[in-house]
C-alpha cells in the first residue's frame, strides 16, 4: 500500500470559485526544493483569474510568497534544510534566445508557479533551486511577500526612461500602483500623480509620499495635469489599473515625446489613439513580470525602502482566502494586499 | 462682453442652441468640454480662466465657470484661444501644431469637426472683449 500525504491548499475550481482542499504533498526532484510556505499574498492576476476563470481547474494558486526550506534535491548545492526563501514567479527555460539574451520575462517555455503549474497558496510548494533565493536576516518572511511584487514594479521601472525629476502619473493605487509610488519616489521623481478611485488606497497613496492624488471619476485628472505640468503633459505615465478606460486615456496625458508604460493587464478591447501616439512621437511599452529583479527586491524590502506594513492591509488564514480574500478585492475599497498566513513565521 | 464672463456664457449657450444648422450637424453629439485658456500675464492676461459645458444631442444644456469632470479638456495660451475666435487660426490647424491641446478621445473630437467650425463662426457673432494687449482685438458688433 503507497500512503499519500495530503496537505491543504488552494485550488482554482472556476470561475469565482476557489477552495481549500487536501492534495497531495508535492515530491521534488533532484534540482529541486520542497518550501514550507509562511506567507503568501493575492496578486492581482489571482484576481483576474477569480473573475474571468482563466486559470486550469485543480490548480493551486499563488505565487509571491515566503517560506522555509523543508528538503532539498540531492543536485542543490547553495540552499538548504532550515533557509528562508522566496521563489520566483517566473521560471524561464535558461536555453531560448530570449533567456539567453537577458530577457526571461520574455522566456519561450517559461513555468509560472500558481499560474501554470501548482503554487504557494498552499503547506507545501516545491520549486526548482534555480529560481530560490535565500532570504536576509532582517527581512521578515512576511515582508518577504512583497518580493514579487516589488520586482514587478522595478521591471518596468528599469525599462522605462525614467530619470529623476521627471514628472509622473500612476493610473492605480494597488499594490503595483503603491510600489512604483515608493520605488520612483526615493529615485528622485519630480512631481507624482496617482489615479486612483478606491478611497482606501487614495489615502495610502498620499501618505506614501504621492504629490496629488486624484479620483479620475470626480475629478478633471487631464486639467490638473494641465496645470502640474504648465500644459507640457507628463514625463512617463505608469499604468498599474490595467483597465480600458485608463488606458484608453493615457495616450493624451503625456507630454509629446513621453513615454507610456503598461503594467496592468486587460483582456478586453480597448480603444486606442495611434493619432496622438504618432503626433506626439510616443513611446508606449509593456512590462511582464520580473526576473531579474527579484535579488534587488529583496535587498530593497530588507533596507526599509518599502512601506511593507503599509502596503499589506490585511493577513488572513488560508481557510477564509475567498471570504476575506478574493471577495473583497473584487472590488477594493480599502485593501491593498491582503497576504494569506499559511504556516507564519 | 468680456471673453468668459457669465454674461458671455449665457449668450454662447443661447447663440448655440438657436442656430439651426449648428443643432443639425452636432446631432447626436452628447459630450462635455473643459477649456483652459492660460493667463498671459507678460500680455495683461493675469489669470488663467476654466469653464466648460455640456452637449446633449447638440444641445448645450449647460455651461459653468471652474473645472469638473468633463470627457474633453481643451487648453491653450489665451493668445491661441483669441486667434481661434477672431478666426485668426482654424481649430484644426491649431490642434495639428499642438498649439492646442486636446485631452480626451480623439477620434470623437475630430469626427464633430464640423460642428465645431459651425460652433465657431456663432461665437465669433458675440461681441467680445479680450483680456490685456488682446483688447486690441475686440470683436464688435
Amino acid at each position: 500500500m503507497v500512503w499519500v500525504v495530503e496537505v491543504k491548499a488552494a485550488v482554482f475550481m472556476g470561475q469565482e470559485d476557489v477552495q481549500v482542499l487536501n492534495v497531495p504533498k508535492p515530491s521534488i526532484r533532484s534540482d529541486e526544493v520542497l518550501i514550507r510556505v509562511a506567507y503568501c499574498g493575492i496578486c492581482g492576476s489571482d484576481i483576474t483569474a477569480y473573475k474571468t476563470g482563466n486559470y486550469v481547474v485543480g490548480l493551486t494558486i499563488g505565487h509571491e510568497f515566503s517560506g522555509t526550506i523543508e528538503k532539498a534535491g540531492s543536485k542543490v548545492e547553495d540552499l538548504k534544510v532550515g533557509d528562508r526563501v522566496t521563489g520566483n514567479a517566473v521560471i524561464p527555460c535558461c536555453r531560448c534566445s530570449f533567456c539567453l539574451s537577458g530577457k526571461p520575462s520574455l522566456c519561450e517555455s517559461m513555468e509560472m508557479p500558481g499560474v501554470t503549474a501548482n503554487g504557494a497558496f498552499a503547506e507545501y510548494v516545491k520549486f526548482p533551486a534555480m529560481a530560490v533565493y535565500e532570504l536576509p536576516e532582517e527581512l521578515s518572511l512576511l515582508d518577504a511577500a512583497l518580493v514579487d511584487p516589488l520586482a514587478c514594479v522595478l521591471h518596468p521601472v528599469n525599462l522605462s526612461s525614467f530619470k529623476p525629476l521627471d514628472s509622473v502619473l500612476i493610473q492605480g493605487a494597488g499594490p503595483l500602483g503603491v510600489l512604483t509610488l515608493e520605488t520612483l519616489k526615493k529615485s528622485g521623481a519630480g512631481k507624482i500623480i496617482v489615479a486612483e478611485i478606491s478611497p482606501g488606497r487614495k489615502r495610502l497613496a498620499q501618505d506614501l509620499g504621492a504629490d496629488i492624488v486624484v479620483d479620475p471619476r470626480e475629478e478633471n485628472l487631464p486639467a490638473i495635469i494641465e496645470r502640474q505640468t504648465n500644459g507640457l503633459g507628463i514625463d512617463i505615465l505608469f499604468d498599474t489599473a490595467g483597465v480600458p478606460e485608463t488606458l484608453s486615456q493615457n495616450f493624451t496625458l503625456v507630454k509629446k515625446g513621453g513615454e507610456i508604460i503598461v503594467v496592468g493587464i486587460t483582456e478586453e478591447p480597448t480603444p486606442s489613439d495611434f493619432f496622438t501616439v504618432v503626433l506626439n512621437e510616443l513611446t508606449i511599452k509593456g512590462a511582464y513580470c520580473g526576473f531579474n529583479e527579484y535579488p534587488s527586491a529583496i535587498e530593497m524590502l530588507s533596507k526599509g525602502l518599502v512601506s511593507a506594513g503599509r502596503i499589506i492591509t490585511s493577513i488572513i488564514e488560508l481557510d477564509e482566502i475567498s471570504e476575506k480574500g478574493f471577495k473583497p478585492l473584487m472590488e477594493p475599497i480599502k485593501e491593498c494586499k491582503v497576504v494569506v498566513e499559511v504556516g507564519g513565521g | 462682453m468680456e471673453l468668459a464672463s457669465k454674461e458671455y456664457l449665457k449668450e454662447v449657450m443661447e447663440r448655440s442652441n438657436a442656430d439651426e444648422k449648428y443643432r443639425e450637424l452636432a446631432k447626436g453629439e452628447n459630450a462635455s468640454y473643459t477649456f483652459m485658456i492660460q493667463a498671459e500675464p507678460h500680455k495683461g492676461v493675469e489669470k488663467d480662466i476654466v469653464l466648460g459645458y455640456t452637449v446633449e444631442d447638440g444641445v448645450t444644456t449647460d455651461i459653468w465657470l471652474g473645472e469638473r469632470k468633463t470627457d474633453f479638456t481643451i487648453s491653450g495660451k489665451y493668445g491661441v484661444w483669441v486667434n481661434i475666435l477672431t478666426g485668426k487660426t482654424g481649430v484644426t490647424k491649431a490642434f495639428l501644431t499642438r498649439k492646442l491641446r486636446v485631452r480626451g478621445d480623439l477620434m470623437k473630437i475630430l469626427k464633430l469637426s464640423a460642428a465645431t467650425e459651425r460652433w465657431l463662426e456663432i461665437l465669433r457673432t458675440i461681441p467680445t472683449e479680450f483680456h490685456g494687449e488682446y483688447a486690441q482685438y475686440n470683436i464688435k458688433e
